[in-house]
């Protein structure tokens, strides 16, 4: 009898999600640790690695949430307001970075707002893609069971693990990262140095989410000058030997 | 021709070749359970057969049926996902026909167990690889101690019975791997009854050819089950440390070491270091390294209310246990200190403790150079003084932070400290009148003991309510400190144009002092919406201090002297309560509040502790408004700026209040003044501060005003009195009308990227400060302004040059006596460089040359100082590093410092180490780093 309910737990939802008009909000909880990141940039020597990790010890890792919303056919990824750290209590206001990635899977066109060393730039282009390579791992996320899928990004030097749905035919996913069968659930980036795994999913109607800001006050450029802009930078601070990701997102 | 012919036939040949297999397919197919039951909306994946990349997917549709029209034709690997089914996996090669139809698909259903594990072990992949299956060892909680048998009966799936037999999927586990080696014998047994399931970081399960098919060669088609455990890697643990010593010319010598180990959730660490070449402590990497996680602690401060702006001082700032390295430049010292520390943190409970011991013998010979304007005279005093002081420190400091839960949280600290301090001080002081006319001389011979004892402790307790945004925190704190001590004083005064020619004078000190600080703060906070929020606080202190101070003649069978003798019993009482708005929105930060204060203070002066009160008791109360506003603005572009206004009230010193001399040097009486009031002033600065993450360039500008209404200042009674000579008297009193500006600017460019950094900082100080002398008020001015200028040229990785100069310029300027106004100039010119000149040898110079300059004083000298050390590294991963060093080459060393205030201006000059050379070796761990240019990020 356990065993009926919890097959029908497992497979009741998947029908469901079957059924479901997949339009709604994902949110991810971002990890960022500071000294994973510091680990896997090859270049910094093992003295001052061994070093940030012992001064830091458990404190390196900041959170934040991030809010996907997703229909069919399109996706926006962007800062939630919600702060995820227990012991930030609002007193203190951070500025607010202009910042979104919105995907039309149709049209197969990006429009992504962001700050690069403390500037906007507006990049509008094609979907660049990503050689996902699928695994046979399976895992859970927030109730819906992951496949394993890997990709590298030999820029940034990223080991990119995703693990995207079986049962949300979307191709969307948090950041830049998307273009699997499934909607990407979690990333893990070189050994949870960044992680954002969904927490939360609301199947709702959207209405303005999508929408973009009627001004944005930036520099509008295409995705390859993008890429040069972040070449060029992480190029320099190889060649300085510092580390690379103060100022551009990881 | 013959190509062309080849190439006919090879296109040919090609065109044949190709020709059997259609350029563009279609794969289509039905997926189905292997009971044959239907699968709508399965997700169907192409990937390249070689590294799995992903190249087509589609879903199966409501019938099940799925497929590719018009791919290319080539070799795919076809991969099916579904919810509760094993990925399936189907390789297809090229297809012969422009269809490919695979029929129906049948994909098996993942077991109960498996399911379960899947779904139960959030975050914790369950990987199936082929028909291995792998469970990760760590999101299956066991309790300390657990064996592996323990864990492996909480894996779903695996059923381990009472003799410790084990099955996977009902099957036995007949061998057993550790990192896939067998662990002895063939007993699966022996490994997961004696292994720590804490090790163990995955767990395999897998088939293999039976023992038998591997030992014959022969595959009967039998399979056995079997289990690897793979051990975790552990880089969260480990050791570190570095251990050095070194021998110089002139006896000079040093020795040092530091040993770390750690792992995820405890930091140990042991430092030690002994020299005789002026290291009296650690420096910023080593406090880090010692202190590890534990460095830095936010929250930490208890005295809520206005940050900033010195209202009130609660604790020490000086609580850090660890001594630091600070060595003002003058004398001979003798070092040693060792300490351990400990570090626990479970991230809910944090607990750090420490231990230091340290201590310092300084020798210092040094002449200084006094001249001290009157209303229409001047006065000349050198001084000749040779010091010997010896100071040790025993500390142990503990810290304690406990979160209950997510709204509850608690801090306690405590540290205790244990100090001695004894020394002799001869000097022998020289007066004359401005016309090289000598008046007196007078030797003095200063012994002193100390002992002191301190204990200083605080908890803070926060709490979050559930009203998002509303906390209150409370805090406490006990801090006690006893002092014993005694002086041994001497002085023998020469006259030269008296009749008494020589007065002497012997005195025997000695005093108790207790200080008992009680205190306590609260805070409130109250969200009034998303972007107001209003803050309360309230804060008390009490504290007692008891100074028994009493002065016996040792040549009339020491007697006590009267006159100078005072027990005086002091209490100072703290009341603040305080409000305060606050708004916090994108980057705007601003808070404007008020607070009431009361200040009491009591005192009794008697002569000795029992005796009769000197003075009626002093009760006074002072009740102060104090405004207070901070505002803080993150622009666009990594540019903030910030705004600080603040009204501060600080209460007397003690000393400054007791009514009986302190007459140490019979030249300088020290008088206090019981009547002193709080001292009052508006302080406001402004920041400015820019950061281009680009090129790193970056600016800081920093302003700064204090008005005074009432200021605590030194007055000076200036008075030839027969057998002293020329005696100063220095009694505080309020005065108002004293004033500062202080401006800091810090700027760095890149002019070349990587290469050429351009640093520039500067500053602009002007200040007022009234004060009296002989009665008479005399304003002293002093503007002054420094510059420095410098490049950083690092023209490759291997080659980093340096060149600074630096410019300080004082102009003193005194109201009474105009024609004695005083420039001062300060000049220093520095260069550095840094060179990894062959593989694994580094040569390390720095060359500078500094000028002191005062006119008026008839002052110029010049000091150029040039080290320069050749290393290099050894061993395996460059763990050893011997370096030859030479301290000041050219034999220049000397310690100058010129200074004028108020109505003086002298000139100091101390002997300290000059040139020597030294060998050191130092074995480190981890290695040495070979880069030069450490990136400071973290």
């Amino acid at each position: 009898m356990k065993k009926i309910i919890f097959v029908l737990i497992i497979l009741l939802p998947s029908a469901m999600w079957a059924q479901q008009s997949f339009e709604g909000k994902a949110r991810y909880l971002v990890t960022h640790n500071w000294t994973k990141k510091l680990d896997a940039v090859p270049y910094i020597s093992k003295q001052q690695k061994e070093r940030s990790a012992y001064m830091w010890g458990n404190d390196s890792e900041w959170k934040l949430y991030n809010n996907l919303y997703f229909n069919a056919t399109t996706s926006k990824f962007e800062d939630s307001e919600e702060k995820a750290d227990p012991n930030d209590d609002n007193r203190w206001a951070g500025r607010k970075e202009l910042f979104f990635m919105k995907r039309d899977f149709a049209n197969n066109t990006m429009t992504d707002a962001m700050e690069f060393l403390g500037k906007n730039y507006l990049i509008e282009d094609e979907i660049p893609p990503i050689n996902w390579k699928i695994l046979n791992d399976l895992k859970e996320v927030a109730g819906h069971i992951c496949m394993k899928a890997f990709a590298e990004d030999t820029l940034k030097n990223q080991n990119i693990v995703a693990w995207f749905a079986q049962d949300i035919p979307i191709s969307a996913g948090p950041d830049r990262f998307s273009g699997l069968p499934g909607m990407i659930l979690e990333i893990d980036i070189n050994d949870g140095a960044m992680i954002m795994s969904v927490d939360k999913i609301e199947l709702k109607k959207l209405t303005t989410e999508f929408d973009l800001p009627k001004k944005i006050k930036s520099k509008k450029i295409n995705y390859a000058e993008y890429h040069d802009l972040e070449t060029k930078f992480i190029k320099e601070k190889r060649k300085e030997e510092s580390f690379p990701f103060w100022g551009i997102r990881y | 021709m013959k190509q062309l012919q080849a190439l006919t036939i090879f296109l040919l040949l090609t065109h044949v070749v190709f020709s059997q297999n259609p350029s563009k397919v279609t794969i289509q197919g039905i997926i189905a359970d292997t009971l044959g039951e239907d699968l709508p909306f399965a997700t169907v994946m192409l990937l390249n057969p070689k590294d799995s990349a992903l190249i087509n997917f589609t879903r199966s549709d409501d019938k099940a049926a799925f497929s590719f029209k018009n791919i290319k034709n080539t070799e795919y690997l076809l991969k099916i996902s579904y919810v509760g089914y094993l990925p399936y996996q189907q390789y297809l090669a090229p297809s012969v026909s422009e269809l490919n139809d695979l029929g129906l698909v049948k994909i098996k259903p993942i077991t109960q167990e498996l399911l379960e594990v899947v779904i139960r072990t959030a975050k914790a992949p369950l990987s199936i690889r082929g028909d291995t299956i792998e469970y990760n060892a760590s999101s299956f909680k066991v309790p300390p101690g657990s064996t592996v048998e323990d864990l492996l009966r909480r894996l779903p799936g695996i059923d381990v019975d009472a003799d410790g037999n084990i099955k996977a999927q009902g099957k036995d586990i007949k061998k057993l791997y550790v990192d896939g080696k067998t662990f002895f014998g063939d007993d699966p047994k022996s490994a997961t009854k004696n292994l720590d399931a804490n090790i163990i970081s995955k767990v395999q399960v897998f088939t293999e050819k039976s023992e038998q098919a591997k030992l014959t060669g022969i595959d009967d088609g039998k399979k056995d089950k079997a289990m690897n455990l793979e051990l975790k890697e552990e880089y969260k643990k480990g050791s570190f440390g570095k251990v050095s010593a070194a021998a110089g010319t002139s006896d000079r010598w040093a020795a040092r070491g530091n040993y770390n180990r750690f792992n995820k959730k405890e930091q140990f660490s042991v430092l030690g270091f002994a020299n005789n070449i002026n290291q009296t402590g650690v420096n910023w990497e080593d406090y880090g390294e010692f202190k590890g996680q534990n460095s830095f602690n936010n929250n930490d401060n208890g005295d809520f209310g206005f940050g900033g702006g010195g209202n009130y001082r609660y604790f020490n700032s000086d609580d850090s246990e660890i001594p630091f390295n600070n060595y003002d430049g003058r004398g001979f010292t003798k070092n040693a200190g060792t300490g351990v520390n400990y570090n626990y943190d479970n991230k809910k409970t944090k607990l750090s403790s420490s231990y230091f011991y340290n201590q310092t013998q300084l020798n210092l010979d040094q002449f200084s150079k006094r001249q001290t304007f009157l209303k229409d005279s001047s006065f000349y005093s050198t001084d000749t003084t040779g010091k010997s002081d010896f100071r040790s420190n025993h500390s142990v400091a503990v810290r304690f932070e406990h979160e209950f839960d997510s709204t509850n949280v608690l801090i306690v600290k405590g540290n205790l400290r244990f100090s001695q301090n004894n020394g002799e001080t001869i000097q022998n002081q020289l007066f004359s009148k401005g016309n090289n006319v000598n008046t007196n001389s007078l030797y003095l011979n200063n012994g002193n003991d100390l002992n002191s004892l301190r204990f200083t402790s605080a908890a803070i307790f926060r709490h979050k309510f559930k009203k998002k945004g509303r906390s209150l925190a409370i805090s406490g704190g006990y801090n006690d400190s006893n002092s014993d001590g005694t002086e041994n004083l001497f002085s023998l005064n020469k006259f030269f144009q008296a009749t008494t020619f020589t007065e002497q004078i012997r005195q025997l000190n000695t005093s108790a002092n207790t200080t008992k600080q009680l205190k306590s703060s609260v805070l409130f906070t109250e969200p009034l919406s998303k972007k107001w929020f209003w803050e309360s606080f309230y804060n008390f202190s009490n504290t007692n201090t008891q100074v028994n101070r009493q002065v016996n003649d040792p040549e009339k069978n020491n007697e006590r002297v009267d006159k100078l003798s005072v027990f005086y019993d002091n209490s100072i009482q703290y009341n603040r309560l305080g409000s305060s708005l606050r708004y916090a929105h994108q980057g705007i930060n601003i808070t404007a509040g008020l607070a009431a204060q009361q200040l009491s203070l009591n005192g009794k002066y008697s002569i000795d502790k029992s005796l009769p009160l000197l003075t009626a008791p002093i009760d006074k109360k002072y009740t102060n408004l104090t405004p207070n506003v901070n505002a803080n603005f993150e622009l666009p572009n990594n540019k903030y700026l910030s705004f600080s206004y603040g009204y501060n009230v600080r209460e007397p010193q003690i000393n400054d209040l007791q009514p009986i001399p302190n007459v140490n040097n019979p030249a300088f009486r020290t008088e206090g003044n019981p009547n002193l009031r709080p001292e009052r002033n508006h302080n406001a600065s402004v920041g400015f501060n820019y950061w281009n993450p680009a090129n790193f360039a970056n600016m800081n500008l920093n302003v700064e005003y204090s008005k005074y209404d009432e200021q605590i200042i030194y007055s000076q009674t200036i008075e030839n009195i027969d057998k002293v000579g020329i005696r100063t008297t220095t009694r505080p009193e309020n005065l108002s009308g004293g004033q500062t500006v202080q401006t800091w600017l810090w700027m760095n460019y890149p002019i070349i990227k990587t290469k050429l950094t351009a640093t520039a900082n500067g500053g602009i100080n002007f200040s007022k400060t009234p004060s009296k002398i002989n009665n008479i008020l005399n304003e002293t001015t002093n503007n002054g302004g420094n510059i420095g200028l410098g490049i950083n040229l690092t023209p490759n990785q291997k080659l980093i040059l340096g060149l600074r100069g630096n410019i300080r310029f004082n102009n003193i300027e005194y109201s009474i006596q105009k024609e004695q106004n005083q420039k001062i100039r300060n000049q220093s010119l520095d260069a550095s460089v840094k060179w990894n000149f062959a593989k694994k040898y580094y040569l390390e110079s720095n060359f500078n040359y500094a000028a002191y300059k005062n006119e008026r004083f008839g002052f110029d000298q010049k000091v150029p100082i040039w080290n320069l050390s050749v290393r290099r590294l050894f061993l395996k991963e460059n763990k050893l590093e011997m370096r030859l060093a030479a301290f000041d080459l050219l034999n220049r060393q000397v310690n100058i410092t010129q200074s004028g205030t108020q109505n003086y201006v002298i000139t100091n000059t101390a002997q300290t180490l000059a040139r020597y050379f030294m060998l050191s070796l130092t074995y480190n761990l981890r290695g040495h780093e070979t880069k030069m240019n450490k990136g400071g990020h973290f």
